[in-house]
């Protein structure tokens, strides 16, 4: 049989390499216009007054100066970063706990999930109106309900009151729909455990308590990592959709993280420029907080047993 | 051949069918006229409709929801979209202008019938800032005291008068209020000022609250006072919390009394379950209430300006206006077409206190609607904190003045 020639062989690899550029080139293209170009513009226009008519003019790192001197900017930056953190945690341990009592070999297991799954569903800004009005000071559900247990009259103003409107969020932040995923993909996590490791402990008579520390949480932990990225990734940008219907940043900006002030300064002040400067700050926390979560992943995640 | 033929013949008539639409299209005008509200369901009330009928040009009517309608407007002219006539607000002629996305409307002045002296004076002072005229008022909305004469009469005390002082008002508040017997508030003297009228209060106190020469906010003293005042009347029961409850109290017979846009008897008409009537919101250190308007204009983009301009001269002719005024109950910024009262809502029978409208308009200004819209926000949220003891008053109106400050003339 004739050995094909060296430049034959270059000529195929070079070929079957353009045929694999080629099938790549679809995404390539779309992750080009959809996400690179946007990118680079919107750091580009960080360096610009740009407003919402389309004026323009270069100004360097001006926004970034008058950023770090804006007290509006300072407080946002602390909300925001305070807002994750409790958002991610708050939110983790309540899909695993919820994942948990759905992993129970139970009767009607399918309806209980469907129901715990199902506010997941509501569109965030629809759910944000409605516990709007179930949370009203004088005409709300929940005052109503608190009245009757009580006997008393109860007229907490959940979302005006500073120190009422955290917890109210965060009730609000367990129904939406990043909890919801975050139950599925604990779920099937749990269902990977290995049956035979919570049996060796069984013989050794360990509690339920110590079986969790020991087997579920070191084997979850790799899920763990991924839903609290994604759980910190959804605070940062998906929080915008939950709090603008529902607390307007208010009040006296107790919930004015920075996806809100990005909408407020570049569609209500009109100064796309300054929002485009926010926007890449919360880029850098997203990569911050992704970036601190794989450093003590090396710690804590276990990815064999 | 017979075939070819009865072919070619059908080919011919599909093709002229086809055309005759086209032909026709072209030969009756289209604009698009941009706007936050419905058009009124009634043809007869539609003014669009009734341009369309009187000058032959089609007005092709696009409705953009209102919370979104000053930035889809920016959105459109910073990408030169094709659009014929916007209805723009106070807080965007400016920029509009600055960015060349509207046309200047003098020329077709000069050979319009419209009378420009017989604007209202707030009117004629926002355009004189822009060195032409690139806009005109499709009405004059205003803001007034509503309140439930029932009540009133309950209480025995004489109904307000357009000549009412803000002591009167806090007098009657306090006097209206009724309470339960745990002390909690069973019926307010007055609603919270809603984002509009906190600005009429803090404007009544003093305070100048927009300078049209450098386009700031300007509050002081006279809003520390006022919401001072508020945030004790909420602390009494006066007034209610600023909440998240969305009911009107004043509709729903919880409230006494109300501020509100003008717009609203259009909204109350007859529906209202006790006899109420309006009055001129009280007058403390001077008599003030924001104007609210929409500016007519013709884009940049507008390929036809001469059938968009057709179309503005006859919604702000006397039979447009007159559509106008009693679709939605505001009066027009003619002060000779308003004169004519069809702005007075035929269902609103309760109310026999109509002067309070005119003599609202005679001390109304383009006041916080020429400024952005993020920067009366925060100001009002500062302002709500105060009355609910999170922040003082003092503090919060320089908080307001600070954010301002770094917002306008960006």
């Amino acid at each position: 049989m004739a050995k094909s020639s060296p430049q034959t062989a270059a000529q195929r690899r070079r070929r079957n390499n353009l045929v694999a550029y080629g099938f790549m080139s679809p995404w390539f293209i779309g992750f080009l216009c959809f996400s690179a170009f946007p990118i680079v513009y919107m750091l580009t226009m960080s360096l610009t007054n740009r407003k919402l008519t389309g004026l323009s003019k270069f100004l360097g790192f001006k926004n970034y100066v008058n950023m770090a001197a804006s007290p509006t900017f300072l407080n946002s930056l602390k909300v925001t970063l305070y807002f994750t953190l409790v958002m991610m945690i708050v939110t983790a341990i309540w899909a695993l706990f919820m994942a948990m009592l759905l992993n129970r070999k139970q009767r009607l297991n399918g309806i209980f999930q469907f129901f715990y799954f199902v506010p997941a569903v509501i569109p965030t800004v629809a759910l944000a109106f409605a516990f709007r009005m179930i949370m009203g000071a004088d005409a709300g559900v929940f005052n109503y309900l608190l009245t009757i247990l009580s006997g008393k009259s109860v007229n907490i103003n959940w979302l005006y009151d500073v120190n009422t409107v955290y917890f109210a969020v965060f009730f609000v932040t367990l129904f939406t729909y990043n909890t919801g995923q975050m139950m599925m993909i604990f779920r099937s996590g749990l269902n990977d455990v290995p049956t035979e490791l919570y049996e060796a402990c069984e013989i050794d008579g360990a509690s339920a308590l110590r079986k969790f520390r020991s087997v579920t949480l070191p084997i979850l932990s790799p899920v763990i990592l991924f839903n609290m990225v994604m759980g910190s990734i959804s605070a940062l940008n998906g929080s915008f959709a939950l709090l603008y219907p529902l607390t307007e940043g208010g009040p006296n900006g107790a919930t004015n993280v920075l996806s809100l002030l990005i909408y407020k300064e570049a569609f209500l002040n009109y100064k796309v420029g300054y929002g485009c400067a926010l926007s890449v700050v919360l880029f850098l926390i997203a990569a911050v907080f992704a970036s601190v979560l794989f450093a003590l992943s090396k710690r804590y995640v276990y990815y064999e047993i | 051949m017979s075939r070819k033929l009865i072919a070619l013949l059908l080919s011919v008539l599909m093709i002229a069918a086809m055309a005759v639409p086209v032909a026709m299209a072209e030969a009756q005008p289209t604009v698009s006229l941009t706007v936050w509200n419905e058009p009124n369901e009634d043809p007869a009330m539609n003014m669009y409709l009734q341009a369309e009928k009187a000058t032959g040009v089609k007005v092709n009517v696009t409705v953009i929801p209102e919370t979104e309608y000053s930035s889809k407007l920016n959105q459109m002219v910073a990408s030169k979209s094709d659009a014929d006539i916007m209805i723009v607000w106070e807080c965007d002629l400016k920029n509009f202008v600055e960015a060349n996305g509207i046309l200047k409307l003098d020329d077709y002045l000069a050979k319009s019938s419209i009378d420009q002296k017989d604007f209202i004076d707030a009117v004629a002072n926002l355009s004189s800032g822009l060195g032409a005229t690139y806009g005109l008022p499709w009405c004059a909305a205003t803001e007034i005291l509503y309140y439930n004469q029932d009540m009133f009469d309950a209480a025995g005390i004489a109904y307000p008068t357009n000549d009412w002082t803000y002591a009167d008002f806090q007098a009657a508040a306090q006097k209206l209020t009724q309470k339960n017997a745990d002390g909690t508030t069973k019926v307010y003297g007055c609603t919270l000022p809603n984002l509009q009228t906190w600005w009429a209060g803090v404007g009544a106190a003093g305070d100048q609250v927009y300078d049209p020469s450098n386009g700031q906010l300007v509050i002081g003293d006279g809003a520390t006072k006022f919401v001072t005042d508020c945030a004790q009347m909420v602390k009494d029961g006066v007034m209610p919390q600023p909440s998240s409850d969305t009911a009107d109290l004043f509709s729903s017979g919880m409230a006494a009394m109300s501020w509100q846009g003008s717009w609203q008897i259009g909204t109350y008409g007859g529906n209202l379950p006790f006899n109420w009537d309006i009055a001129v919101l009280p007058k403390d250190a001077r008599q003030y209430n924001t104007l609210h308007t929409g500016f007519y204009t013709i884009s940049s983009t507008c390929k036809n300006p001469d059938a968009a301009w057709k179309v503005i001269e006859y919604l702000m002719g006397p039979d447009g206006q007159a559509i106008n005024s009693k679709s939605s109950g505001n009066p027009s910024a003619l002060k000779a077409i308003a004169a004519k009262g069809d702005w007075k809502v035929a269902a609103a029978t309760s109310i026999e206190n109509w002067d309070a409208i005119t003599k609202s308009l005679e001390c109304g200004v383009f006041g916080y609607t020429c400024l952005p819209a993020g920067v009366t926000g925060n100001a009002v949220n500062l302002f709500q904190s105060a009355t609910l003891g999170q922040i003082a008053p003092k503090d919060a109106v320089s908080q307001a003045m600070q954010y301002a400050a770094e917002t306008i003339g960006y």
